[in-house]
């Protein structure tokens, strides 16, 4: 593996404590690495006051007609049946878990992506993409298993 | 860094396991469920079973035997791999991330061979509970390929994924009879206590991983012997020594040392009796493998205070409480399954004295010897031991209960092979001669005096003596208490269960009478770490 | 201003595995303690980044060193789930068998 993270030459990711740390006018030190995102939290303080704008105005501009038709909770426009604090259905465990499962295990795709490149450049490339594939036909099994036992079946 | 297509023949009884697990697994979905089941001639007994308390009984289930033997086949396969390798060199593996060395390989071969008599026992019990699932022998398979893996890892991350793996099928395992509130409640224990431990583990890890700058054992032993001279970063000898304490913890918990131990009676006891048995076999031999692997290659250097004499005294001291405990608890049990479970606390405490003598660089090899005899021993003799329980609690895993004392009394006048074969196993498990377990402990207990720790060998053998109580109570039971329940031990379903109990009776005389033959099998290996 | 530095990390890492631990002791509905017990899992992954990124040895002894850190919270993440998984299905078994998930109920199991 040639991209190493040692101190002092930088390496593969930007260390902090290289960082240089700036004080501005208010004398309120703002890390230089953080100046990137500047751009997604404007996006973020835009789409809160879009938000916000949107639920002002109508609340304001439109016209508002009460009945108790539109005041009863609304369930898909079928009548409201039940208490609203029953419990899940075991099949939304079942889900969360298979969720979960599936969608850590494809966190190891993500850097093996990244690397491929590089591990082809060191001479590992077939080893690294087989590799993978083995690990991928091992969760497509768990995928099959899942599957031929019923428990993507919502019923 | 490199890649080389060898090391993955030396990690290839784990690889074997897993395929085979994969395999089983996708023949058991695929398995038709129209297809009636080949009704074997049932036996009186198993007939009265069926009709009167086997509930669930529908005449659709697909017939599921062949799923024990290619299990079986898979596990012999497993353990052909490990012994066809025993006496290869050692060699470093995956960039020195896990090791082929002849104790791991011995270690692998206790492991697949438990595993192998293990199918066998649960074959008769499954299907006499018509509980036989593809995914109990996957279960299994799994886990034996994390104790595999876990026998030969020489990395930090790679033990702690090993462990999981084997952890995580045994979780299951223990819940895998859903009758009743025992099972469930025995895996949830294991469970969170398991993780629990794993979770302490590694914390040890990664203050170890600080210290050191690396996960690999051979770094971290680099690590240790550059604080031992002063040389390491500031702080990183109080690093290691809070990590060295917390890996140590983390492995008495598995291994089930005082005082970490309470997790073992309850999940021995409610869990099914040939998975306990290939529990107590199986995760003691690989837990104990690692944890020695940790101790001796990771922090064995002596000139460092945290070496060997910091943690033999923790060792010393474990062991010893272990053994008292061990033994003193297993006395009031009236349940065989429960007093097995201490009894297997008290047999953790046994082997630590070898792991106690293995930190003196003179005594290693025959401490490795004794420690490797030991859990081959104590393999073969409680797969036996549990063999039989699983034949006595077929009837009360329907019930939900546990057995009893008094459900043992008579057994040698129905049974005398079952009676005889289960004195055998006592008495092994209590150290009597010519059984495996009196040569085990004696290997042990010499190890221990040749590393200068004969008070702790003298108390391992005051222990042992008392245990010959609460052991010889069962043969007691089985030959001289008259039969009180005319049912205690349902028939049917009995040939598997006979060629296991069989062939553990045979290995624990065999060890027992011809010691030399073992260990010449497993000299390769008492060289392992050295000089 | 206070720089941030590794004693920090260290210090929170040693606080929530404290805290997971005490978690795993005390509490009594088995969902918050398998939580407890993430939690554990995540104050170790904490841990390892935090030596990853202010490593106190200055030549990492191998290659690829210092790297190992992220490596191992990769592995730690992901038996995490498995680990949940198993739980999660476990105290579902517990639940259907007597319809209550706290652990001091569990008492069959007693001598």
């Amino acid at each position: 593996m040639r991209r190493v993270d040692t101190p002092g030459t930088g390496g593969y990711f930007p260390r902090p404590q290289t960082a240089r740390l700036k004080a501005n006018d208010e004398g309120i030190a703002m890390d230089s690495y953080l100046t990137p995102y500047l751009p997604i939290l404007v996006l973020l303080l835009l789409a809160g006051v879009m938000c916000v704008a949107i639920t002002f105005f109508a609340t304001v501009l439109g016209p508002r007609r009460i009945t108790n038709i539109k005041e009863a909770a609304f369930e898909c426009g079928s009548p409201t049946t039940g208490d609203p604090h029953a419990r899940h259905s075991v099949k939304f465990f079942l889900v969360a878990l298979l969720f979960i499962v599936f969608d850590v295990e494809s966190v190891f795709i993500y850097p093996w992506g990244a690397l491929l490149r590089d591990l082809n450049g060191d001479g590992l490339g077939w080893f690294a993409y087989f590799e993978m594939m083995s690990f991928m036909a091992t969760l497509a099994i768990g995928l099959v298993y899942v599957w031929r036992k019923g428990a993507l079946e919502w019923t | 860094m490199t890649f080389n297509a060898n090391d993955l023949l030396g990690v290839l009884p784990a690889i074997i396991l897993s395929i085979g697990a994969l395999l089983l697994l996708m023949s058991e979905v695929f398995l038709s469920t129209t297809r009636a089941a080949a009704q074997a001639p049932a036996s009186p007994g198993e007939r009265v079973a069926q009709t009167a308390t086997a509930p669930e009984i529908s005449s659709t289930q697909p017939d599921r035997r062949y799923q024990a033997w290619l299990a079986a086949g898979v596990a012999a396969l497993g353990l052909w791999a490990a012994l066809s390798q025993l006496g290869d060199p050692a060699i470093s593996l995956f960039n020195g991330a896990a090791m082929s060395d002849g104790f791991g390989r011995v270690v692998a071969a206790t492991v697949c061979g438990a595993l192998l008599i293990s199918c066998f026992v649960a074959f008769g019990y499954l299907e006499w509970l018509r509980a036989t699932r593809g995914e109990f022998y996957a279960l299994t398979l799994f886990s034996a390929a994390g104790m595999c893996l876990l026998a030969q890892a020489t990395d930090l991350i790679v033990i702690f994924v090993s462990l999981e793996v084997m952890s995580l099928a045994l979780y299951a395992l223990c819940a895998y009879l859903r009758r009743g509130k025992r099972p469930a409640e025995a895996a949830f224990k294991y469970f969170i206590l398991g993780s629990f431990a794993s979770a302490i583990f590694l914390y040890g890890a990664a203050l170890g991983f600080g210290a050191t700058g690396s996960t690999r054992l051979a770094d971290i032993a680099a690590g240790v012997r550059l604080a031992a001279t002063g040389g390491g970063p500031g702080g990183s000898a109080g690093l290691l020594f809070a990590s060295v304490a917390l890996l140590t913890a983390g492995f008495a918990f598995k291994v089930a040392a005082v005082p970490f131990h309470m997790w073992v009676p309850d999940v021995y006891d409610g869990a099914p009796a040939p998975v306990t048995g290939f529990m107590a076999a199986g995760v003691k031999a690989a837990a104990f493998a690692v944890l020695v692997r940790i101790l001796v290659s990771g922090f064995g250097d002596p000139s460092s205070s945290i070496g060997p004499h910091g943690w033999q005294q923790i060792i010393v001291w474990l062991a010893a409480l272990t053994m008292f405990f061990g033994n003193l608890l297993a006395v009031p049990q009236r349940s065989v399954k429960r007093m097995l479970a201490y009894s297997s606390i008290a047999h953790a405490g046994y082997l630590l004295v070898a792991v106690a003598a293995m930190g003196n660089a003179p005594s290693r090899p025959d401490a490795t010897q004794g420690l490797l005899f030991y859990l081959a021993s104590y393999g073969a003799t409680v797969i036996g031991a549990f063999g039989v329980v699983a034949l006595i609690e077929r009837k009360f895993a329907l019930a939900g209960t546990g057995d009893d004392l008094s459900s043992w009394a008579g057994l040698s006048e129905r049974h005398p092979a079952l009676a005889a074969a289960m004195s055998l196993f006592m008495l092994s498990l209590a150290g009597v001669p010519p059984t495996a377990g009196f040569m085990a402990k004696l290997t042990v207990f010499r190890s221990a005096i040749e590393a200068g720790l004969a008070p702790l060998a003298i108390f391992g053998v005051l222990t042992s003596v008392a245990g010959l109580y609460y052991y010889l109570r069962v043969v007691v039971y089985v030959y001289m208490v008259p039969e009180g329940r005319a049912d205690s031990v349902p028939g049917g379903r009995v040939l598997s269960a006979s060629i296991a109990l069989a062939s553990c009776a045979l290995i624990v005389l065999w060890m027992g009478i011809m010691p030399g033959s073992f260990s010449a099998m497993i000299q390769s290996a008492s060289g392992s770490f050295g000089r | 201003m206070m720089t941030i530095g590794p004693v920090h990390y260290l210090v929170l890492g040693a606080i929530l595995f404290t805290l997971g631990a005490a978690g795993v002791v005390l509490r009594r509905n088995a969902v918050v303690v398998l939580m407890s017990v993430e939690l554990m899992l995540n104050a170790v992954n904490l841990t390892f980044l935090a030596f990853s990124r202010f490593p106190l040895v200055q030549n990492a002894p191998m290659q690829g060193g210092i790297l190992q850190g992220h490596v191992a919270v990769f592995f730690v993440i992901a038996t995490a789930a498995a680990e949940a998984a198993v739980g999660l299905a476990i105290i579902i078994a517990v639940f259907r068998s007597r319809t209550s998930i706290n652990v001091d109920e569990f008492d069959s199991l007693k001598f």
